[in-house]
């Protein structure tokens, strides 16, 4: 076995970026190529995209060894089931984001001749993201946070901006309004999904995937067929003629989709929406290639604008630096006074703020928990005055780690 | 399935010899070197206490390694 380096979470966030830059380049070329109108379009990859995700979801439900082959893209996935009724709740809040980021996109699409020029507001949803943490108080974000946040998300804007078109204040209202709330229950709401524990297992992203998939589907169908019942049958012939591309597009958002729930399940949803922001990075050498194939849609040739996306995309890679370089994990290594018991103090400890996991061991030590802050002060505000505060608690030993290697 | 935590401790200036030695082991979920009362921090992931044996005896037979100290896991809450 091979152990590799630690940042797993970076790895799984950023592959999703590049993911999700791979299905805007497909979505262009389907928009371009085959379907103009984008409400069609938009019901046409969803009537594609459930039953296909369903079909994928079977597939790697099949055993291969010991685990499923759906293991090796999320290892807490088994196998395909329904959604839980503790789900539910949390499915329908999070595919209505995913309807209202879906529909205030179409929107944006059907007003514009070039909407790139609104569309790259739409990143800063990591900053509303961050307004929501700071909040809901247990995840209030640290300055160190906050800074490469704002870096990253104004990195985005200029490296995704384009100024061939006019601001439209109505189409950026949109965005404000619909997107980026859209986004922000998308996101936090998977996120608490993919946190929920499963018979003592989390929860695995791929069926989270497949049933919010489901949901948003019924929302988009009401809301399309709502506008234009003619729509609906224009989507029907739509998926057909196009079905290879969009299929590309849907198991290409499948990936993109499942790492990104697999990231926030380790971090905060503002810092993993702002590591995706580095898709734009990835788009690059997506859409030079496609100028190759398809000559009608050209790369920016504008030096201005390319020196603008340039500095744009320096912002994000520091901003993404920055949060994986601001990071300071340790191990805590506890002893209990005699008589107190050990399942409740293991609950207390696990509600502290930055502990990442409790475990009640045997051997010199009675518990040994996992910490992950942003600066080492963090460290004693958050995690050690808390600890002071648990009865029961006779010593601890609080271990910095230096380096880490995981295995992947 | 049984996991464990084995705390080692090393003799002075083996550190990275031993980390190098540790990362071509099986079963090991991860590897932290710490500053504290420990130098490195492994979590093992066994399917019986005897690969458990197994694992920390390879440990120790590691040129460097002092003195390890073997914490079994008996319930685990984890993100």
């Amino acid at each position: 076995m091979r152990i590799r380096k630690r940042y797993l979470f970076y790895i799984l966030a950023l592959s999703s970026a590049c993911a999700s830059a791979a299905s805007a380049v497909v979505d262009t070329v389907v928009a371009h190529e085959f379907i103009a109108n984008p409400w069609v379009y938009g019901l046409a990859f969803f009537l594609v995209a459930a039953p296909l995700t369903l079909l994928i979801t079977l597939i790697i439900s099949i055993p291969a060894g010991k685990r499923s082959i759906g293991a090796r893209i999320d290892p807490s996935f088994r196998r395909i089931r329904f959604p839980r009724k503790e789900e539910l709740l949390y499915q329908m809040l999070s595919a209505l984001g995913n309807a209202a980021f879906t529909l205030g996109y179409f929107l944006v699409m059907s007003r514009l001749m070039e909407p790139s020029v609104v569309l790259s507001f739409s990143q800063l949803s990591i900053l509303y993201l961050l307004i929501v943490e700071s909040v809901a108080e247990k995840n209030a974000p640290t300055m160190a946070e906050v800074q490469a946040s704002l870096i990253v998300a104004f990195g985005a804007i200029l490296g995704s901006i384009s100024l061939s078109g006019e601001l439209d204040m109505e189409a950026l209202l949109i965005v404000f309004l619909v997107m980026n709330p859209g986004t922000v229950l998308f996101a936090e709401y998977q996120r608490k999904l993919k946190r929920l524990k499963m018979d003592g297992r989390p929860n695995d992203a791929i069926n989270i995937r497949l049933w919010n998939l489901v949901f948003t589907t019924f929302f988009v169908f009401i809301i399309v067929s709502a506008m234009d019942v003619k729509l609906v049958a224009e989507s029907i012939t739509a998926s057909g003629t196009a079905l290879s591309w969009i299929s590309a597009g849907v198991v290409v958002t499948f990936f993109s989709i499942v790492l990104f729930v697999r990231a926030m399940g380790i971090g905060k949803a503002s810092i993993t929406q702002a590591v995706r922001a580095s898709s734009i990075i990835f788009a690059i050498p997506f859409f030079i290639a496609l100028s190759y194939i398809i000559p009608d849609i050209t790369f920016v040739s504008d030096p201005v604008l390319l020196l603008i996306r340039i500095m744009g995309i320096v912002l994000v890679v520091m901003g993404v630096i920055s949060f994986a370089l601001t990071e300071v994990k340790a191990y805590i290594f506890i002893r209990l006074e005699p008589g107190y018991p050990v399942t409740e103090i293991q609950q207390k400890i696990w509600e502290i703020k930055g502990i990442t996991s409790v475990s009640a061991t045997t051997g010199c030590y009675d518990i040994v928990a996992k910490a992950r802050m942003r600066t080492l002060g963090k460290g004693y505000e958050r995690i050690i005055r808390e600890l002071e505060k648990i009865r029961g608690i006779k010593t601890f030993e609080w271990q910095t780690i230096l380096k880490e290697w995981e295995e992947l | 399935m049984i996991k464990a935590y084995i705390l080692l401790i090393t003799y002075v200036g083996n550190l990275k010899a031993v980390l190098e030695e540790l990362r071509k082991l099986d079963h090991i979920e991860s590897i932290s070197v710490v500053a504290g009362d420990y130098d490195i921090i492994v979590k093992a992931r066994v399917d019986a206490l005897e690969d458990l044996m197994t694992l920390t005896d390879n440990i120790h037979a590691i040129k460097g390694v002092k003195r390890t100290n073997t914490q079994v896991i008996e319930k685990e809450i984890e993100v």
